[in-house]
């Protein structure tokens, strides 16, 4: 699959432009539902997913390295996704949403939120933004430590400490409603 | 620890369903880089994401990623609905319409309230609620289609405007947004 | 004279005793605004009202000044101003142009549009909705693009574009300024793909407008 990756990708430079989109179409999923989860928000997440897609074709040629494609574009996502976050800290960002968007809003209570996959969404969201990131690659995406240190530059002894505090705060924050 | 008996796991299988995100991501990405050069081409000096941080920090294009959401807030499907008239001074003046959150992340704040078009400018009509984590605060309001000026204002002093939400016209020298309800 | 003085008395203090309202005040206003603005404010929604203007748009002005601290004569310049744009965009837009409309318009007005414009808007669109045309065209200009450019851009998607449309146009404007292109240049891209072929992101296509597309 990664061979195939790169055959894919030495088309694209090569001139192929629309090969591209055999990659996007590959990874668009998997990258989606980690911003998703990451962002806890859908246009935030189709945000990061288009300029992840858009800065991964700009830099395209210098796309080395022994994990490929995958790996790396999965890096420029978690950026992408990191940048957010900060923005959002410096800034410390007003933004509107609709009455949807408190489905994944870190909020105090869960009046008139009901349902299992809410109440999933607003504890992941509740978590430390690297312990989520952690969590999320190692066991949703199903990275290798190994993967995860080339994704995100943190070695993986750090890397295996957030995940072990991520699954033990969510077993804390669901304990009460979901893991009964 | 045995994953397979580990709770977590029924978890983790939710997380791990399809985002379901747009459809059209693919085309949307192609019509993007069509106009872009080809990969291949040399490089220019400065790295095209240094190019875009530093447009992304004026304020005139803070309208960023999360910019664009502000914009989605615009809803449909209210047809025909004018501005209705306020029950009493200072209350939200929709008795109906497109539910919109204002949420503005302030940890140190004591109290923030949101002020605009939509509650007469009233500064303790419409205060945000605090979540317990993150200094998030926030407030829903029902908007009918229309086009609203807006403004936080924390601790009852400071006023804030949105840098991720289009700038609405002011004369009175404290900035304010815009978010636009569409539908009518 | 003295007794012409006396027989106005009774009069006097029955009008005082009115509720604001009742004395051609706007109630909202009393208390709020400073004296010496509120009763050229009044004034200015009497003659308003007289001429078949929305006074909500006024009066929200009114209220940010005073919220805002604004001086009197700053107030009643801001809402004299509003006024006039009022009836410009009235003018142009119809008389059955809806309240939204209105304020939209005068948002335009302000970005850059110019009274032609506003006409040329209401003529393409139909019966049509302006409310979001017309905040789109404010919009565009407070993200960077020049008001001629984002005036054009919205008139050239005026004969066949939804809200939704509009919606998704200055959503990928905006993106397009933020991953590096010029206003002007992200704008002419944009214009070009939604008028040549139909806007693949518009939620008409995708399925995903409004709020429906934001539920996970």
């Amino acid at each position: 699959m990664e061979e195939h990756d790169g055959v894919l990708q030495r088309r694209v430079l090569s001139g192929e432009t629309r090969v591209y989109a055999q990659l996007v179409d590959r990874y668009r999923e998997r990258l989606g539902r980690y911003a998703l989860r990451m962002l806890g928000d859908r246009d935030d997440a189709e945000d990061a997913l288009q300029d992840t897609f858009i800065r991964a074709y700009r830099a395209l040629g210098r796309c080395e390295g022994p994990g490929g494609f995958g790996p790396w574009i999965y890096g420029i996502l978690v950026n992408r996704c990191r940048t957010h976050a900060a923005k959002r800290a410096r800034t410390r960002d007003i933004m509107v949403r609709s009455e949807m968007e408190l489905a994944t809003t870190p909020v105090a209570s869960s009046k008139g939120y009901d349902g299992l996959r809410d109440t999933i969404y607003r504890a992941l969201q509740q978590l430390p933004a690297e312990q989520r990131e952690a969590f999320l690659l190692k066991h949703v995406e199903d990275l290798s430590y190994e993967d995860m240190e080339t994704v995100t530059g943190v070695r993986p002894a750090t890397l295996r400490m957030r995940v072990f505090r991520a699954r033990d705060e969510l077993r804390k924050l669901l304990s009460e409603t979901v893991l009964d | 620890m045995t994953d397979r008996e580990d709770p977590l796991d029924a978890i983790i299988d939710i997380l791990k369903e399809p985002a379901g995100l747009t459809p059209d991501l693919t085309v949307l990405v192609m019509a993007e880089i069509e106009r872009l050069p080809p990969p291949g081409a040399a490089a220019t000096s400065v790295p095209w994401w240094r190019r875009s941080w530093t447009i992304r920090l004026r304020p005139v294009h803070g309208l960023g990623l999360v910019g664009g959401l502000a914009v989605l807030v615009l809803a449909f499907g209210l047809a025909g609905r004018r501005w209705g008239r306020s029950a009493s001074p200072g209350e939200p003046r929709a008795d109906a319409g497109q539910l919109t959150q204002f949420v503005l992340v302030a940890p140190e704040a004591s109290a923030v309230t949101v002020v605009g078009d939509f509650n007469d400018w009233s500064m303790s009509a419409t205060p945000l609620e605090r979540a317990e984590r993150d200094g998030l605060w926030y407030v829903t309001v029902p908007l009918v289609p229309g086009r609203y000026r807006y403004a936080f204002v924390v601790n009852g002093t400071v006023w804030r405007s949105d840098p991720e939400a289009p700038a609405g016209e002011d004369e009175f020298g404290r900035s304010n947004s815009v978010v636009t309800v569409g539908g009518t | 004279m003295s007794g012409a003085r006396f027989g106005f008395l009774p009069v006097f203090l029955l009008a005082a005793a009115l509720p604001p309202i009742a004395r051609g005040q706007e109630p909202r206003l009393v208390g709020r605004v400073p004296d010496a603005a509120r009763t050229q404010v009044d004034a200015i929604l009497v003659a308003a009202r007289a001429r078949g203007l929305p006074i909500e748009p006024l009066v929200d002005r009114a209220l940010e000044g005073a919220t805002k601290g604004a001086p009197p004569a700053a107030l009643v310049a801001a809402v004299t101003r509003l006024r006039d744009e009022l009836v410009v965009v009235r003018d142009a837009f119809g008389a059955t142009a809806s309240t939204a409309e209105l304020t939209a318009g005068t948002s335009a007005l302000r970005a850059g549009a110019t009274a032609r414009d506003l006409v040329r808007l209401r003529s393409l669109r139909s019966r049509r909705p302006l409310t979001v045309a017309a905040a789109v065209m404010a919009d565009l200009v407070a993200a960077g693009v020049p008001a001629d450019t984002a005036v054009g851009a919205v008139l050239a998607l005026a004969p066949d574009a939804d809200d939704a449309d509009y919606i998704a146009f200055r959503r990928n404007v905006h993106r397009d300024i933020v991953l590096g292109a010029s206003p002007a240049v992200a704008l002419a891209v944009r214009i070009r793909l939604a008028t040549e072929t139909a806007d693949p992101s518009s939620p008409n296509s995708s399925g995903s407008g409004g709020s429906r597309k934001r539920k996970p």
